[in-house]
C-alpha cells in the first residue's frame, strides 16, 4: 500500500491483504519486517504473504529511499529507528512485533531499547550488535555502486544459492538480488553502510532488551558471521537462538520455509 | 563461496544441489504430475504465492526447474521459465505482456512462424504487428504506437541471418519505455547474454543449441528483471490488481521478477504450454556440454564459410562474419566469438541445382530443424517458410534458391567430401 509520512510517498508490503482490516481483525499482532542494506520490502516476498495469511497484520517498509519507497534515504540507525516509530504512530499502531533484517535488525534492536513499550517481540535474522563495513565497500557503493550491488549480493548467499537452488521454481538468488538492489535511491546503499559502520550502541541495546527474541543465523554467512551473532543472541536475556547450515547472509530467502517455521514457533506458542 | 561462477561450471552445475536423501549427481527425472503437501496450510500457501514450490508440472516441476535456474543463470536473468516448445514461449510471453487492443513492434525478417504468430493469429486477438526491418533504426522508433507494449526481434534472423544491434534497439525501447523481447534461439548465451546490453526478455528454442541433440522439444523465457513495469499505467495487467489472489499485483509483490511471476500464475496456469520433466532432463544433458559445442560449432563453420566461398558451384554464400554481409561491423563488435553456425547459400543453376544438392548428399540430414549436433540441411521456401506471403519471403531476403545449412560438429573434411558430392549432383542438373 501507498502511505504518506514525512512527506514521502511510502511503499509498504502487507502481503496482499488490506492493513486496516487486518489490523482490526488482529489487533495486537502487528508484525513489521524490517529490510537491511541497500534491500527493500523484497527481501520478504516469502514472509509477508505467508505471516499476512495466518493471523498477523503485516507490515514491510521501504525505508526512504528504498525499493518502491520516495523520500531521501536515511543515514543513522537511530534516524531510521525514530521514521518507524513516525510510521506505527500514523498508522495508529501502539505495539508491533519486529522482525530485521541484517541493518534491520540494528534498528529492530535500538527500536526495543528507546522505545520498549512499542516493541513486543524481537526476531532477529542474519544480525549482529555491530555492522562494521569495510571502507573499500563504502566508497564503492558510492563510485560504482552496480559493482558494489555485485559484490554484496555475491558474498551475501550461500553455496546452494551459488548453485542456483531456489525454492521458487526458476528464480536465481543473485541475479534477482542485485536488480532488486538497482531499484534504490542511487544514495540508498551509501547511506545504510554509513549508517551501519556508524551505529556502536547495539551492545548497549541488547542488554536492555526485556521482550521475547529469536535470533536466527547462518553458517555461511559472510556479512554478519554466525560467530557475531551467537554474541549477539547471548547478549539477549533469554534469547532463542538457531543457526542454519545451508544458507548465507540472506536467510529469509535462502531458506524461507526453515525462516518461517521458526518465526511462526515462535510467536504462536 | 565469494565469486560468482563462470559460465562453463553453471553450464553443469546451475540449479542442481544434489539431494540430501539420495545424493544422484545427475539430475533426476521427476516425472510426475504432482506433489503431496504437507498439510492444507502448506497447500494453501503454495496456491496463494506465499511460498515457492511445486504443486503441479503444468505450473512447475523439480526437473523443469533445474534446466529454468540454469537457463536463467547462462543469461544472466532474474528467473526463467521453461515450455513444451519456443514457439510456447514466445506466444506466452506474448499473452502475458498483451491484451486486445495492444500493438507491437517486429523485426519483419524472422523464423516463419513467428511472423505467422504475429501477422495472422495474433491479430484475431485484438493485438496487432507492425513489421519493420531489424536493422532500420529509425522505422523501428517510428513503429512505435502509444499501445506498443513490445519491440519483437531475434538477435540472428532465420534465416536470412540479419543480426540486430541489440543496444541500439534496447535504447529505443527504453526511451519508449516499452519492453525488448529477443528470440535468441541462434545465439544462445554463449555466443551472447542481450540482458546485458539492455534487452528485458529472452525467448529460446531450447530445441537447438541449447539442448543440442535433436532429441527433445522445448523453449524458455528469460526473465531481465531490468524493466519497471510499473513506471506508468502502460502495463495494467502486471503492475495493477490482478483478478486472482486477493487482487495480486504482481510489480509490487515481486519485483524485479514480476513478469515471471505472471507468466507463471497466470501463463502456465491457464494456457498450460508446460515442458515434460523428461525433456527437461534430456535437454540438461545438452547444456552441460553448450560451451564445448559451440566452440567446435563455429570452428565448422569457419571452415565451411571458407570452403563454399571458394567453390566454383556456389553462386553466394551468407552469414553475418563475412565481409560482404550487411551486419559484418555489427558482428565484429557485438558478436566477437561468433554469429552462429547457419549459412545460408545458393547454387549456381538455382532452385534445381538445389534441390538435386539437397537429395545427393549423405551425411548433411535434410530436415527441419536447426542447431543439432549434426549437420542439417533445407530449402526454406519450400518448407520451413512455405507459410509466409511472398511479400514477407521478399522482405525477409529469401530467395527461392536458398539453402540453409546448419553446421553440425562432424569432423569437416567429412562435411566438405559430403558437401562436394552434392556440388557434382547439382552440376549434373544444370548443364
Amino acid at each position: 500500500m501507498k502511505h504518506d509520512l514525512n512527506g514521502a510517498s511510502i511503499h509498504i508490503a502487507t502481503g496482499g491483504l488490506d492493513f486496516a482490516e487486518q489490523h482490526s481483525a488482529h489487533n495486537g499482532k502487528v508484525l513489521a519486517f524490517l529490510h537491511g542494506s541497500g534491500q527493500c520490502h523484497l527481501t520478504w516476498i516469502q514472509q509477508s504473504r505467508f505471516f499476512a495469511h495466518r493471523g498477523f497484520a503485516v507490515l514491510a517498509p521501504d525505508f526512504p529511499g528504498h525499493g518502491l519507497s520516495g523520500g531521501t534515504p536515511l543515514t543513522s540507525i537511530t534516524a531510521q529507528t525514530d521514521w518507524l516509530i513516525d510510521l506505527l504512530d500514523s498508522l495508529g499502531v501502539e505495539e508491533a512485533i519486529l522482525a530485521g533484517h541484517s541493518q534491520g535488525v540494528l534498528v529492530a534492536l535500538d527500536a526495543a531499547a528507546r522505545y520498549p513499550g512499542r516493541v513486543q517481540r524481537l526476531a532477529l535474522i542474519a544480525g549482529a550488535l555491530a555492522i562494521p563495513v569495510n571502507d573499500m565497500l563504502v566508497e564503492m557503493s558510492k563510485s560504482a555502486p552496480t559493482k558494489a550491488f555485485g559484490m554484496m549480493t555475491s558474498w551475501g548467499h550461500g553455496p546452494p544459492a551459488h548453485k542456483f537452488d531456489n525454492n521458487m521454481p526458476g528464480h536465481s538468488h543473485l541475479g534477482y538480488g542485485r536488480r532488486v538492489m538497482a531499484l534504490n535511491d542511487d544514495a540508498a546503499l551509501h547511506a545504510d553502510l554509513v549508517a551501519c559502520n556508524a551505529y556502536v550502541d547495539g551492545g548497549d541495546a541488547a542488554a536492555s532488551v526485556t521482550q521475547p527474541a529469536l535470533c536466527l543465523i547462518a553458517a555461511h554467512d559472510k556479512m554478519t558471521p554466525a560467530k557475531f551473532g551467537k554474541q549477539m543472541a547471548a547478549s539477549i536475556k533469554g534469547a532463542e537462538l538457531q543457526m542454519f547450515e545451508r544458507a548465507g547472509h540472506f536467510l529469509p530467502s535462502e531458506l524461507p520455509l526453515e525462516v518461517n517455521s521458526a518465526i511462526l514457533t515462535f510467536l504462536t506458542r | 563461496m565469494s565469486d560468482d561462477y563462470k559460465f562453463d561450471t553453471l553450464s553443469l552445475h546451475a540449479g542442481q544441489v544434489p539431494d540430501a536423501q539420495h545424493g544422484s549427481r545427475a539430475v533426476p527425472i521427476h516425472q510426475t504430475t504432482s506433489y503431496v503437501f504437507r498439510d492444507t496450510d502448506h497447500a494453501a500457501a503454495l496456491y496463494n504465492m506465499e511460498l515457492g514450490g511445486h504443486l503441479y508440472t503444468r505450473i512447475s516441476n523439480p526437473t523443469v526447474a533445474v534446466l529454468e535456474a540454469r537457463v536463467a543463470a547462462l543469461d544472466g536473468g532474474v528467473a526463467a521459465t521453461a515450455t513444451a516448445s519456443g514457439m510456447a514461449a514466445l506466444s506466452t510471453a506474448i499473452m502475458t505482456i498483451c491484451s486486445s487492443g495492444d500493438h507491437i513492434v517486429a523485426s519483419s525478417r524472422m523464423y516463419g512462424a513467428n511472423i505467422n504468430l504475429l501477422e495472422n493469429t495474433l491479430p484475431r486477438f485484438g493485438i496487432n504487428t507492425t513489421f519493420v526491418a531489424p536493422d532500420d533504426l529509425d522505422a523501428i522508433e517510428n513503429a512505435i504506437q502509444p499501445n506498443t507494449k513490445i519491440i519483437f526481434g531475434e538477435v540472428i534472423g532465420n534465416p536470412g541471418l540479419d543480426v540486430m544491434d541489440v543496444a541500439a534497439v534496447a535504447q529505443i525501447a527504453a526511451k519508449a519505455h516499452v519492453p525488448l523481447m529477443l528470440d535468441c534461439t541462434f545465439n544462445t548465451p554463449w555466443l551472447l547474454k542481450p540482458i546485458a546490453l539492455g534487452a528485458n526478455i529472452l525467448i529460446h528454442s531450447l530445441t537447438k543449441w541449447m539442448g543440442g541433440h535433436g532429441i527433445a522439444i522445448g523453449g524458455a523465457v528469460v526473465d531481465g528483471g531490468n524493466f519497471d513495469w510499473g513506471k506508468d499505467d502502460k502495463f495494467p495487467t502486471i503492475a495493477g490488481p490482478h483478478y486472482a489472489m486477493n487482487s495480486i499485483n504482481f510489480h509490487e509483490e515481486f519485483g524485479p521478477a514480476a513478469f515471471t511471476a505472471k507468466f507463471r500464475a497466470e501463463g502456465m496456469y491457464n494456457f498450460g504450454p508446460s515442458m515434460a520433466p523428461t525433456n527437461a532432463f534430456h535437454i540438461l544433458q545438452g547444456l552441460e556440454t553448450l560451451p564445448l559445442r559451440m566452440q567446435r560449432h563455429m570452428d565448422n563453420t569457419a571452415a565451411m564459410l571458407e570452403f563454399l566461398t571458394n567453390h566454383d558451384a556456389v553462386a553466394w554464400v551468407k552469414h553475418p562474419t563475412l565481409p560482404s554481409h550487411p551486419s559484418h561491423e555489427l558482428v565484429k563488435r557485438m558478436l566477437p566469438k561468433g554469429a552462429g553456425s547457419i549459412i545460408a547459400f545458393g547454387l549456381k543453376g538455382g532452385r534445381d541445382a538445389g534441390k538435386a544438392f539437397i537429395e545427393a548428399v549423405e551425411l548433411a540430414s535434410h530436415l527441419a530443424n536447426v542447431g543439432d549436433a549434426k549437420t542439417l540441411v533445407i530449402h526454406p521456401a519450400s518448407t520451413t517458410h512455405s507459410h509466409i506471403s511472398a511479400e514477407a519471403m521478399i522482405e525477409g531476403g529469401l530467395t527461392d534458391d536458398m539453402i540453409r545449412l546448419s553446421v553440425g560438429l562432424e569432423d569437416i573434411e567429412d562435411i566438405k567430401t559430403d558437401f562436394k558430392m552434392g556440388f557434382r549432383a547439382a552440376a549434373k542438373v544444370t548443364k
